[in-house]
């Protein structure tokens, strides 16, 4: 720096000043181009640079023993079947755990509209007359990442723990999350080293859809040998499945490294690795799938769909059962009268919320039953949108000049909430918004008497679904909804037999829950992810969560 | 001299006193209850007195102040309430990478700053002044979180020269030349505002300087413009410069903390802004501490290091 002669002086302030210049530019670039800075020019994505090697058309076999990396909206919670919560997270933890039956998710929507349960860990099954008890035969000479048999014994251990107080791993945060599984069960057995037995207090036609399902508690079964070593609340950081990936590293809030296992019983995955990295970002996340650091990206926001796909991005549809809600908590003090929250429902204009601001990538919700359920009923609307009986009802309610309340949501979400914000403020609601990463709106989800509303997507293909979102005694509830009579319409179905009864008395549980609108329906999903240009062989089912051990990357 | 650094060292105690008291109470009078955010649905009223008790919340608030420096300075930060895990853990680890990041855009600053305000001021009033004037103005009122959007719209996806997200390449190996490529634009978008205000003060510094009479001396005996620049006007602008490099620091911290969301960085940032949307009070408390601490070390080192090139500042 002493030595700096006045023309290296100058030099370098040539440089600087190109800096700033360019820095400048930037900024009128930026203003121009409104609000797409990453706008339009197709032509040059980086990603067909380093894919020169691949002509389309020639039928190759799948690359295998590639990394596959998935961009997900938000870090996992626990790897541990019995604890974790969200979708993203059941996505990761099904690589690395299996249950006793599985869902066959090969085929896309259009082909299998609901999605087959098929034998996993179970070879076959036999359920009693009665409905009531379950005996699964469990397939042999399985062992589990950690080198440990997979047996009878093993998963009466995932049952105890998740339901048995006395049992020595029992764990309250699993047995919470698991009692939408097991609430009904009586006794778990193992007559023989490969058999189990489930008894149930009712018939209980939900079952094998529950232990193939995720989300809030699994079926997917983890080693007993490594829960006794690292206890119950150090399983997730050395978690032991069967699955045919097992976990190699991850790093908080960075990411998670699955590697294949050698010793998986089924057909050997493709890639070598799958890497799972959180992207809370939108953009962030879009610009990562277009640079190719990575590979799939989890909730394309909907407003990007169409250019994702103009660019030569895959975003595969299906029909998801998943609807977004909101939970109006009647523990509230405006939300406890019933004429308010059928205001709220009647005042959201669904129909263009789907059309205009979901571009048609969601179907119009109007029933807690979601599309894609073995009840759902397309002509099922109650409630539609009518801004004038919604004042009236509101004014009758004690409210005609509205009031204000807190919505608590989570990233990712804000199109459609400020959306709901401007409706409600039509009939006088003031909504303040706040806006929480997954994790940290997960405990905050059952809310407290100052927050009115929350919002979730959720939902099931067993009609069990509504037992989940409006029980009494149900954790799935984030708003305090309890209605007796809607109890005593699932307490039917709950016992009857016969399936078609059955869903009937699911029927009349839907229609009361709807009436008393603490659930407001929104919309269904039709979307799910965008791919890379050259991944192959994904598949994208009827469901929130798909395989991703026949996918690579060409 | 070791006087006036002893001297400088103790006044840091008062001021970090008040820093963590203050930390205490706008987090404890903030909204959200830490009971029954921890219970949540299963808070019964004998369940909330108990946790209370047990996490001492019902002792008087100066008390609950004490017991929780005391801690601190044990190095116990406390359990996160949405982790579950030991607040310091998750912390050191991303603060780590927040020190990479931030580092980067110290460098960046602190370079570019000192050679565009001696360009600038070297020959004041000239027509590259004005521009360097101009865009430096332009240049300290960018937001960072936008001008990271810009960078990496225009450098990642439309250029494809440089990775989007991230620290290291996930396909490749850990190495030092993969994170250099990872951090070069969010370094730019945090220090291309202090990187300005650097300029222009140094710019001032150096057209002081330049005009001082013993510059004017040295002149008049014919040593070399070089000579002059290089020895007599770099010494004598290097006081502010350090004093400026510490305080744009805390400015640098808090860029960063918003640079990370744009760029997936795995930092402190997102995680504390996390804690505070979730009331993690050990969370946002330890956060807000380290970076404040962090702040108060940095200008007392800028302090000493001044002291140490002018003489006339130890007395």
């Amino acid at each position: 720096m002493k030595f700096l002669a006045k023309k290296q002086y100058q030099r370098n302030m040539w440089k600087a000043s190109l800096v700033l210049v360019l820095a400048f530019a930037l900024l009128l670039t930026g203003c121009a181009g409104g609000q797409g800075g990453n706008g339009k020019t197709v032509d040059n994505a980086p990603s067909n640079a380093t894919n020169a090697t691949t002509p389309e058309g020639e039928a190759k076999g799948p690359v295998k023993d590639g990394t596959l990396i998935v961009g997900l909206t938000t870090d996992v919670s626990a790897l541990d079947p019995t604890r974790e919560a969200g979708w993203e997270s059941y996505l990761v933890n099904r690589n690395i755990h299996e249950s006793l039956v599985k869902e066959d998710l090969s085929k896309t929507s259009a082909e299998s509209p609901q999605v087959a349960i098929v034998p996993s860990l179970a070879e076959s099954w036999d359920i009693s007359e009665d409905g009531r008890t379950y005996t699964f035969h469990l397939r042999q000479g399985v062992k589990f990442q950690d080198g440990s048999d997979f047996n009878a014994e093993a998963v009466e251990f995932n049952v105890r723990r998740a339901w048995d107080k006395d049992f020595e791993f029992f764990d309250e945060l699993s047995a919470a999350l698991m009692s939408r599984t097991y609430h009904a069960l009586k006794n778990v057995t193992s007559p023989d080293e490969h058999t189990v037995v489930f008894e149930f207090n009712t018939p209980y036609p939900a079952f094998l859809r529950l232990l193939a399902q995720g989300s809030g508690g699994s079926g997917l079964l983890a080693s007993a040998e490594a829960i006794r070593k690292y206890g119950n609340d150090g399983y997730a950081e050395h978690p032991a499945g069967t699955g045919p990936y097992q976990l190699e590293e991850r790093v908080m809030g960075e990411k998670i490294v699955l590697k294949r296992f050698d010793g998986y019983w089924g057909d050997k995955a493709y890639s070598e690795k799958i890497i799972f990295r959180p992207i809370v970002d939108e953009n962030a996340r879009i610009a990562a799938l277009k640079t190719g650091e990575v590979d799939i990206i989890q909730g394309p926001p909907i407003d990007s769909i169409d250019k994702l796909k103009e660019e030569g991005y895959q975003v595969p549809e299906a029909d998801l059962p998943i609807v977004y809600y909101l939970t109006l908590n009647t523990g509230n003090e405006f939300f406890k009268d019933v004429r308010v929250r059928q205001a709220v429902t009647l005042a959201i204009d669904r129909e263009s919320m789907s059309k205009d601001l979901l571009k048609g990538y969601a179907l119009p919700a109007y029933s807690a039953v979601n599309a894609g359920s073995e009840i759902f009923d397309p002509n099922h609307k109650p409630l539609q949108y009518n801004l004038e009986k919604a004042k009236q009802l509101l004014a009758e309610a004690g409210y005609p000049d509205g009031f204000e309340i807190t919505l608590q949501t989570y990233n990712g979400n804000d199109a459609y909430v400020e959306w709901i914000q401007r409706d409600l403020a039509k009939i006088g609601i003031k909504v303040k918004i706040e806006s929480y990463d997954y994790a940290t709106f997960g405990s905050l989800r059952f809310m407290s008497p100052k927050v009115g509303i929350n919002t979730m997507d959720w939902g099931f293909v067993t009609a069990y679904w509504l037992y989940i979102v409006g029980y009494s005694e149900s954790t799935g509830r984030y708003g305090n909804y309890a209605n007796p009579e809607f109890d005593a319409a699932v307490d039917k179905a709950l016992n009857e037999v016969d399936q078609q009864k059955s869903f009937e008395y699911w029927k009349q549980a839907r229609d009361i829950i709807d009436e008393d609108a603490a659930i407001v329906p929104l919309f269904s999903g039709k979307t799910l992810v965008a791919l890379g240009k050259n991944v192959k062989g994904f598949v994208l089912p009827s469901q929130n969560w798909y395989d991703l051990d026949k996918v690579w990357v060409e | 001299m070791a006087l006036y650094i002893g001297k400088r060292m103790l006044a840091v105690v008062p001021v970090l006193l008040f820093v963590t008291f203050t930390v205490f109470l706008a987090v404890h009078y903030s909204p959200g209850n830490p009971v029954d955010m921890i219970l949540g649905n299963a808070a019964t009223p004998e369940a909330v007195a108990n946790l209370s008790r047990e996490m001492g919340l019902d002792k008087p608030l100066l008390v609950q102040y004490v017991n929780w420096l005391a801690d601190l300075g044990q190095g116990n930060f406390g359990n996160s309430y949405i982790h579950k895990t030991p607040v310091y853990d998750v912390l050191m680890d991303k603060f780590k990478n927040t020190v990479i990041l931030a580092a980067g855009g110290l460098v960046l600053t602190c370079l570019f700053g000192i050679l565009i305000g001696v360009a600038a001021g070297l020959k004041p009033s000239s027509w590259l002044d004005r521009i360097i004037m101009f865009t430096t103005t332009v240049g300290s009122n960018l937001p960072t979180f936008w001008l990271g959007i810009v960078l990496a719209a225009l450098f990642s996806v439309k250029l494809g020269w440089l990775p989007s997200s991230g620290m290291y390449d996930l396909r490749g190996d850990k190495t030092f030349a993969s994170l250099l490529e990872h951090m070069l634009l969010p370094s730019i978008a945090i220090a291309v505002s202090s990187l300005a205000v650097v300029a222009r003060l140094i710019r001032a510094s150096v057209i002081e300087v330049m005009n001082a009479d013993f510059i004017q001396t040295l002149r008049s005996h014919g040593l070399p413009f070089r000579r002059i620049v290089g020895k007599h006007l770099l010494r004598n602008i290097l006081a502010p410069v350090v004093n400026i490099t510490g305080l744009e620091v805390g400015y640098l911290l808090g860029g960063v903390l918003f640079v990370e969301t744009v760029f997936s960085w795995p930092g402190l940032g997102t995680l504390l802004y996390n804690g505070i949307m979730g009331h993690d009070i050990p969370f946002i408390q330890a956060g807000v501490v380290l970076i404040a601490v962090i702040y108060v070390f940095v200008n007392l080192l800028a302090d000493i290091i001044v002291s140490l090139l002018n003489p006339r500042l130890r007395g």
